[in-house]
């Protein structure tokens, strides 16, 4: 589903030039749920922003669900995303402007082809899903942090992705809610067969997942 | 996308109630200098009604005293022959004080079959002002001799009071009552014709309403200016003579001789120089404006740099993400001019200062476009920099 090959990202300034990810090949299968680790710093972002077409490697080639995508323009780029990816972060990234119901139909939004009755009824179905449906009205200040997380998968998953890509998703809430969280997130890869690449400092959380990729000053040590 | 950038902009209004303001007292400052410019447009474009080339008017105090009214006219017929045989006088005609492009001005009442105005302009004038000023006859025909024995006095009107009273019909041969208010007329004067308006006040004032009366015995007596057409090029040597002839026959009077070409560009003055201020003051306040809306649009967007990220994460290409903010800009500046033509219709439903409803449908016209396109061009930069926003970094700094 996902493969990359030889990634290598460098950040260049005037006089300093950074090595964030040394050569990283890894294949994703269809349906997997991998883990990312490794301490603050090691590259783990920035992979995940590769691998979300949010960033572009200095080098290296990426395959995405057998579509190659170094060729590929703005729009490409940001149709592929919609299309084919979900995006799950730490600080959730909702809009506080919009209610619950608006921030999950937000991806479909930029899908010409489904209507509107077609958003707010997927919408629905992806809060019925995380179990907010009672919830559509509120807004993200409104909300537990729990609550917001469980918001944002519904958004990343309200345009049927086949990849969800999520940066600590746990990250800002307590044990008790990163488990609620990690649930859903297992069984949207159980059920629907979804392949999820999950950034985590948590062993237990990663321990859950099917395997699990150690990254060490952005180069890949298991 | 519409509904969703409605709601945004909805749930965000009081954030947005500032910049909306602003926008709303732009539109209406920006309208008021506009109907301005628009009435003062449509003016110039109106004809003089008179050709104030080579006319020159003298101003003097009427020093021959006599009760006798023959002498008096004789005392006037000679000057006027005196002033007809200088070379270079083509044409001489006594007229009331209030010459166009002066700063004087008589002003009256006129009444038809129930209908009043006022501010009408009177002139008393003589069977040969037609001749020296060029007026335009658009009806009937100017004063002669025979016009004494009438037995309703005769006027002449100008267009716009023909068209106020008559429209299109035919005015010549109507009775006009002299009063502000029907049934109080001291008589009934007949209109013997109808002259192009003669924008008296310059080329950025209107016509306006006029009637002349034509000078009748010992009405010299209240005169106190000649206009005299001259022959093209007329010198100052030509001007000292004419002085003296005149200097010399009114013992004891001053004489002042001016020319309506320069009186013109004088009475242009006292309409141009407010119309500058208000046009340097708006243009002043439109920098202003287009500044804060610069400001708080690239204020938005540094704030919204996740939202921002995430829009493009979820879907949105570079420029979509400009347009949308650019969009946002423009739903506000239309909710401001909802707000600001409900304002702006009331002048020409309410009749405020009596101008065309045209002139202000055009400049809230103008200032609409006006406003749309600062709103653009404002939002136009920020939203290319939000289009360069990297989505990673973006949300990496939220």
């Amino acid at each position: 589903m996902i493969s990359l090959q030889n990634i290598e990202k460098v950040y260049r300034t005037n006089t300093v030039e950074t090595l964030a990810l040394n050569s990283i090949s890894l294949n994703i299968a269809k349906g997997e749920f991998l883990s990312i680790m490794g301490p603050s710093g090691c590259g783990k972002s920035t992979l995940l922003n590769i691998m979300g077409l949010l960033d572009a490697p200095s080098k290296g080639n990426i395959k995405i669900a057998d579509q190659t995508t170094d060729k590929l323009n703005d729009k490409q780029l940001a149709n592929f995303r919609n299309q084919k990816l979900g995006f799950i972060f730490q600080s959730y990234h909702l809009i506080n402007d919009l209610a619950v119901l608006d921030n999950v139909e937000l991806p479909l939004l930029y899908r010409s082809s489904v209507s509107a009755k077609e958003r707010r009824q997927l919408a629905t179905e992806a809060l019925e899903k995380v179990g907010l449906a009672n919830r559509v009205k509120h807004f993200p200040n409104q909300l537990s942090g729990g609550q917001k997380q469980r918001v944002a998968i519904a958004r990343a998953i309200v345009g049927r992705p086949e990849i969800i890509l999520a940066d600590e998703p746990t990250g800002n809430l307590d044990s008790a809610m990163g488990n609620e969280i990690m649930d859903i997130l297992m069984k949207l890869n159980q059920n629907d067969g979804t392949t999820i690449v999950m950034v985590t400092h948590d062993e237990n959380m990663a321990h859950k997942t099917h395997r699990l990729v150690r990254l060490f000053d952005g180069s890949q040590v298991q | 996308m519409f509904k969703h950038l409605f709601k945004l902009i909805w749930n965000k209004k009081k954030q947005n109630f500032l910049l909306m303001s602003e926008i709303l007292f732009s539109f209406l400052v920006l309208f008021a200098v506009f109907t301005l410019l628009v009435y003062y447009y449509n003016n110039y474009k109106k004809p003089m009604g008179f050709e104030y080339q080579n006319v020159w008017v003298i101003s003097y105090n009427n020093s021959f005293k006599t009760t006798n009214t023959d002498s008096l006219d004789t005392y006037y017929e000679t000057l006027s022959q005196n002033l007809r045989a200088l070379p270079g006088v083509k044409e001489i005609s006594y007229c009331s004080d209030n010459v166009p492009f002066l700063q004087n001005t008589w002003q009256g009442g006129a009444n038809y079959k129930g209908m009043q105005v006022g501010g009408v302009n009177q002139y008393t004038v003589d069977d040969t002002y037609d001749r020296t000023m060029t007026t335009q006859l658009l009806e009937g025909r100017w004063f002669n001799k025979a016009d004494i024995v009438a037995k309703n006095q005769p006027i002449i009107i100008s267009s716009d009071l023909k068209e106020k009273f008559f429209g299109t019909g035919q005015a010549v041969g109507k009775l006009i009552g002299d009063g502000d208010q029907p049934g109080h007329d001291k008589k009934l004067m007949k209109v013997i014709g109808v002259i192009q308006g003669i924008k008296a006040k310059g080329d950025y004032a209107p016509a306006g309403y006029a009637v002349y009366h034509r000078t009748d015995t010992g009405s010299y007596r209240s005169l106190g200016k000649i206009v005299v057409r001259v022959n093209e090029g007329a010198t100052a040597a030509f001007e000292a003579r004419l002085y003296k002839t005149m200097a010399n026959y009114m013992k004891n009077s001053n004489v002042e001789i001016e020319h309506l070409t320069n009186k013109r560009v004088d009475a242009n003055y006292f309409t141009l120089v407010p119309m500058i201020v208000l046009i340097i003051v708006g243009g002043f306040l439109i920098i202003n404006v287009a500044l804060g809306l610069f400001g708080v649009l690239w204020y938005n967007i540094n704030k919204r740099r996740g939202e921002i990220g995430l829009r493009r994460a979820v879907g949105a290409t570079g420029s979509s993400v400009s347009w949308q903010l650019i969009a946002e800009s423009m739903i506000l500046a239309t909710l401001s001019l909802i707000l600001g033509t409900f304002f702006a219709v009331q002048m020409p439903l309410l009749n405020v200062f009596d101008l065309a409803a045209g002139i202000y449908l055009v400049a809230m016209a103008v200032a609409i476009i006006f406003i749309y396109l600062l709103v653009f061009l404002c939002s136009l930069y920020p939203g290319k920099q939000a289009a360069a926003i990297y989505p990673a970094v973006a949300l990496h700094e939220e």
